[in-house]
């Protein structure tokens, strides 16, 4: 059909794909650099887990091996037994950051709609206040609030634990609220409430639906900046509580390579598995963490 | 002064036809109108002819010179944005002399060129300001500055009118009529607003889905649409379809002598605007009778619907009809032959779409080489005539 | 219509962001606040049994006096500096070359995206097991027969460079900038305004140069200081990774909060109020410098 139609048209110029520029070869030659580029930058944040998966499943592991001599499975038979501290490590971080998560979210859910859809004065002000906790040390903040909650008998405690979670971890999730509510239309809600919709029902017909991504996409980062704290766990946990991070920790000073490296995977993993589902389920698309808007 | 060929030009974004098969010469030195709804391809020709996006099929050509090989950046194909797009980073003098310091300009000469080209613009004094603290219509004035600025061979300017309030609307229009007067740079203008292709431009070109409808001046597009479509985009309501026997043609409305336009016997839609219509004529040819159905008070005019037989005529009449004619009361209406314009009738698109398909059958190349084209204005009537008999296939 | 109620004060739209604000602005204020005031006045509170009574600046001359502290908070200052310049350069190059070459993939963006939910001691462990000197990177450097043995191959961990802690900072950081300009190179703002510059003249590094980084800088920097606070105060990777001489601050300070002894546990808050102050400040200059170089209309 084309070439008919080419063949009766005029004989001038033969419309080249302009796309191809003037040096196709040259254009095609550094697409593919490119992708070679990106290809070894992709492995190279891949390289680091490498080590830590061969030597899990290392059993006399000796320099210079490269591969272990054998291969198996003793270090994640140690690590996923029934008895294995691992268990009530894996519950406590779950446990601590699912309660931290939800109650952030209940907490932020209207910070993130005032600095969304508001402009008022003080707004940076507010913004810069939230971001503080972000930027000051974890462990100066476990250290100041220690003699507080020693008094009120919060260290060594779960409750104790969940609350200085939340000073990292309700900052991140208002601001990926603040930049959900900040697409939000406000007039769907009004529209809504013209036709006779209630508050409630304006929430659960027009607001959630609408705020959905970003309610999982601040869910994930929240439960993500608990899964891997360490110094305020440490600190207010005082042993007590025992999560994955801290377990690892006393593993790695304990001497088991093979154990430790089993125990570091175990603990990435489900952050992992998270990430894979968020990005390809929720977003679609690179979503900037830390509220940096 | 810079001609533009489009030969062929396509853009396609997978199975989507933004742009299908533009074939046309821009004149150089004048102000040529892509005119069209939204989303019918306007801005993706200007950005073609400006390189900013390759093209799927086709070329553009600067005097007969394939642009194919000419990056945006050497095309000096410049291309105003809707949202005037100034770096908010630079301040307004920064912007202005932006291409030039491209070029490898001195920042002296530069300061001197920007000084006189906002002045040009009307914003002397403003080179220290920031972008963010000039009003809408001045960044807009900045924009043209900007584009102004390093001589270009064509000037691109995509809507530039519609983000304005209404009252800065004329005095851009009059900067832009001026300074392309002046330069005789050859301009291209993206709107969707008829009146304002019809103010600036000296031809229009009439876009749909990514074809040509129609291209002429805007007197001919107004007087003599090429289609219903084209008619009823440029606010004709009143198409009536109808059979054509000589100089007479059967309406719904009657029987009317339509002297111009499509003359074979046969289907022929029948056009006439709302302004030509006579209330309450005196006599002559082609007066129908109907019931007036709505009244509209447009301010400057009252627009009217009557129905007349199973058909119903739109028209516009002075104020003062308001008073006289309320719904539901008889009126006579006459339809000025000189003001009815014959159409072919639509086949392929009964809608109104763009339908000119019995000329398409027979055409050898692309359908958007058989564009209608209006003769130029000082034709007389004779022409249209003999014209459209060279038409038929 | 003129009664006054509780629900027309709540509606009051000036009134309204504060009143939604208020959970959060009472839980961050009082954990967070409430822990820099309890840090300002267990700083300056006399330890029991000590001669003196009411105020005292002991605990910050104890500090003042510690030969190792400026040891301490120069390799502090070190490490936060360096991996932040290096997020920022790679995570930015990183950015612009995943614009070009990956389009909108979201495979790569997520496999770019990898080392971020990772836990940093996961990170410092990983990091270990590929440099250490028993690490992968030395054992194929034996198995080469580069090195003969563990000792012959460079300290990267546990070195005076603090290699191991730069690279774990600059493997979960570039992704976090990387992302943030990803997000910004994306937008249809940069994009358009690439498109006028083109249009104007401007070559492909001109257009860089003029108006893309102009473009996401702020954005970037903004996110540089989030880094640069992070690295500064982050604690379990240099007591993984570090040398026990110098210690990193936020070690220092973990290490006072242990210490037995009653005189440190002052020490221990008054360091980390300094700390928290530093980090502060330099975000505060940052932001202000982001927010001066763009006012954003």
């Amino acid at each position: 059909m084309a070439s008919s139609r080419q063949l009766m048209a005029e004989p001038t110029r033969v419309a080249a794909p302009a796309s191809a520029g003037r040096h196709p070869g040259d254009a095609a030659g550094r697409a593919w650099l490119r992708r070679v580029v990106v290809a070894l930058l992709l492995v190279t944040l891949l390289l680091p887990l490498l080590p830590l998966a061969v030597s899990s499943v290392g059993q006399g592991y000796f320099f210079p091996q490269v591969v272990p001599e054998t291969i198996g499975l003793r270090a994640l038979r140690l690590i996923l037994a029934p008895g294995a501290e691992t268990w009530p490590a894996l519950i406590d971080t779950v446990v601590l950051a699912g309660t931290v998560t939800l109650v952030a979210l209940v907490i932020a859910l209207p910070a993130g709609r005032a600095l969304g859809l508001y402009r008022f004065r003080g707004r940076h002000t507010v913004e810069f206040l939230l971001l503080a906790p972000v930027l000051v040390p974890p462990i100066a903040v476990a250290i100041g609030l220690h003699g507080a909650l020693l008094r009120v008998g919060l260290t060594g405690s779960m409750a104790g634990v969940v609350l200085v979670h939340l000073v990292p971890v309700l900052p991140y999730v208002v601001l990926v609220l603040a930049g959900t509510f900040a697409n939000l239309d406000p007039d769907y809600e009004a529209q809504a409430r013209s036709l006779g919709a209630g508050p409630v029902a304006v929430f659960r017909t027009v607001t959630l639906p609408a705020i959905a991504p970003g309610l999982a996409t601040a869910a994930f980062f929240g439960f993500l900046v608990s899964w891997g704290q360490y110094a305020l766990t440490l600190v207010i946990g005082g042993g007590q509580v025992v999560t994955l991070p801290i377990l690892l920790f006393a593993s790695a000073s304990g001497g088991d390579t093979a154990v430790t490296s089993a125990l570091a995977i175990f603990t990435a993993a489900p952050a992992l598995l998270l990430l894979a589902v968020n990005a390809w389920a929720v977003t679609g698309r690179a979503v900037p963490i830390g509220g940096v808007r | 002064m810079t001609g533009i060929d489009l030969r062929r030009l396509s853009k396609r974004y997978g199975d989507d036809v933004a742009v299908d098969g533009l074939d046309r010469r821009i004149p150089p030195g004048r102000i040529t109108a892509l005119l069209g709804p939204s989303g019918c391809g306007k801005t993706t020709t200007l950005k073609l002819i400006g390189g900013l996006i390759p093209a799927t099929e086709g070329t553009v050509d600067f005097d007969g010179q394939n642009m194919a090989g000419v990056t945006a950046e050497r095309r000096e194909a410049v291309m105003v944005f809707q949202d005037h797009l100034l770096f908010p980073y630079l301040t307004v003098g920064e912007n202005v002399g932006f291409g030039l310091r491209m070029r490898g300009v001195g920042r002296r000469v530069r300061r001197g060129q920007v000084d006189t080209m906002l002045e040009r613009v009307g914003l002397p004094g403003l080179a220290d300001r920031r972008p963010q603290e000039l009003s809408g219509g001045q960044r807009q004035r900045v924009a043209l500055a900007r584009a102004l600025i390093i001589d270009p061979r064509v000037l691109l300017l995509d809507e530039p009118l519609t983000n304005l309030d209404p009252h800065l609307r004329d005095g851009m229009r009059e900067l832009i009529l001026e300074v392309q007067r002046d330069l005789q740079v050859t301009t291209v203008v993206v709107t969707h607003d008829q009146e304002e292709a019809t103010v600036l431009a000296d031809r229009v070109a009439l876009l749909f889905d990514g074809r040509l409808a129609q291209v002429g001046t805007p007197r001919d597009l107004h007087d003599r649409p090429a289609t219903a479509s084209v008619a009823r985009f440029l606010g004709s309501p009143n198409v009536l379809a109808g059979i054509r026997r000589g100089e007479r043609v059967a309406t719904p409305v009657g029987e009317l002598t339509v002297p111009h336009g499509a003359l074979t016997d046969g289907p022929v839609q029948v056009v006439i605007r709302p302004e030509a219509v006579v209330v309450a004529p005196s006599g002559g040819p082609n007066i129908v009778h109907g019931t007036v159905r709505a009244v509209r008070d447009l301010g400057a005019r009252a627009r009217l619907v009557v129905d007349v037989e199973a058909a119903s005529i739109t028209l516009d009449a002075r104020p003062d009809a308001l008073l006289a004619l309320a719904v539901g009361s008889e009126v006579s209406l006459r339809l000025p032959a000189e003001s009815l314009w014959a159409m072919p009738a639509d086949h392929a698109a009964p809608d109104g779409g763009v339908g000119i398909d019995h000329e398409h059958a027979a055409a050898p190349a692309r359908p958007s080489t058989d564009v209608p084209e209006s003769p130029p204005p000082e034709s007389p009537p004779i022409d249209r005539r003999s014209r459209t008999d060279i038409r038929r296939p | 219509m003129t009664r006054v109620s509780l629900t027309t004060t709540l509606r009051d739209e000036r009134l309204r962001p504060w009143v939604l604000l208020a959970p959060t602005l009472i839980v961050v204020g009082g954990l967070f606040g409430g822990a820099l005031v309890q840090a300002g006045l267990g700083s300056v509170r006399p330890v029991r049994g000590a001669a003196s009574s009411g105020v005292t600046l002991d605990a910050y001359r104890a500090l003042l006096a510690d030969p190792e502290l400026p040891r301490s908070f120069a390799l502090t200052v070190y490490l936060a500096t360096a991996s932040t310049l290096l997020a920022v350069v790679l995570g930015l190059g990183a950015a612009l070359l995943l614009r070009r070459a990956a389009g909108r993939s979201r495979l790569v963006t997520a496999a770019f995206q990898l080392p971020l939910p990772i836990p940093h001691v996961v990170g410092a462990l990983a990091v270990l097991a590929l440099l250490g000197q028993s690490g992968l990177v030395s054992r194929v450097a034996g198995a080469l027969g580069v090195v003969d043995g563990t000792a012959q191959f460079p300290a990267l961990v546990f070195d005076p460079w603090a290699i191991g802690i730069l690279v774990e900072y600059t493997w979960k950081e570039v992704p976090f900038i990387g992302i943030v300009a990803l997000a910004l190179l994306r937008s249809a703002r940069v994009r358009e305004h690439e498109q006028a510059a083109r249009s104007l003249g401007a070559g492909g590094w001109q257009r860089l140069r003029h108006v893309t980084l102009p473009l996401v800088l702020p954005g970037v920097l903004s996110a540089a200081a989030i880094v640069f606070a992070f690295t500064f105060g982050a604690f379990e990777v240099p007591l993984l990774l570090g040398r026990s001489f110098p210690e990193a601050l936020p070690v220092v300070a973990y290490r006072h909060h242990v210490d037995v002894d009653l005189a440190s546990g002052p020490q221990a808050v008054a360091l980390s109020l300094v700390m928290a102050l530093i980090a502060f400040a330099c975000v505060g200059a940052a932001m202000a410098l982001a927010r001066r170089r763009v006012r954003r209309d």
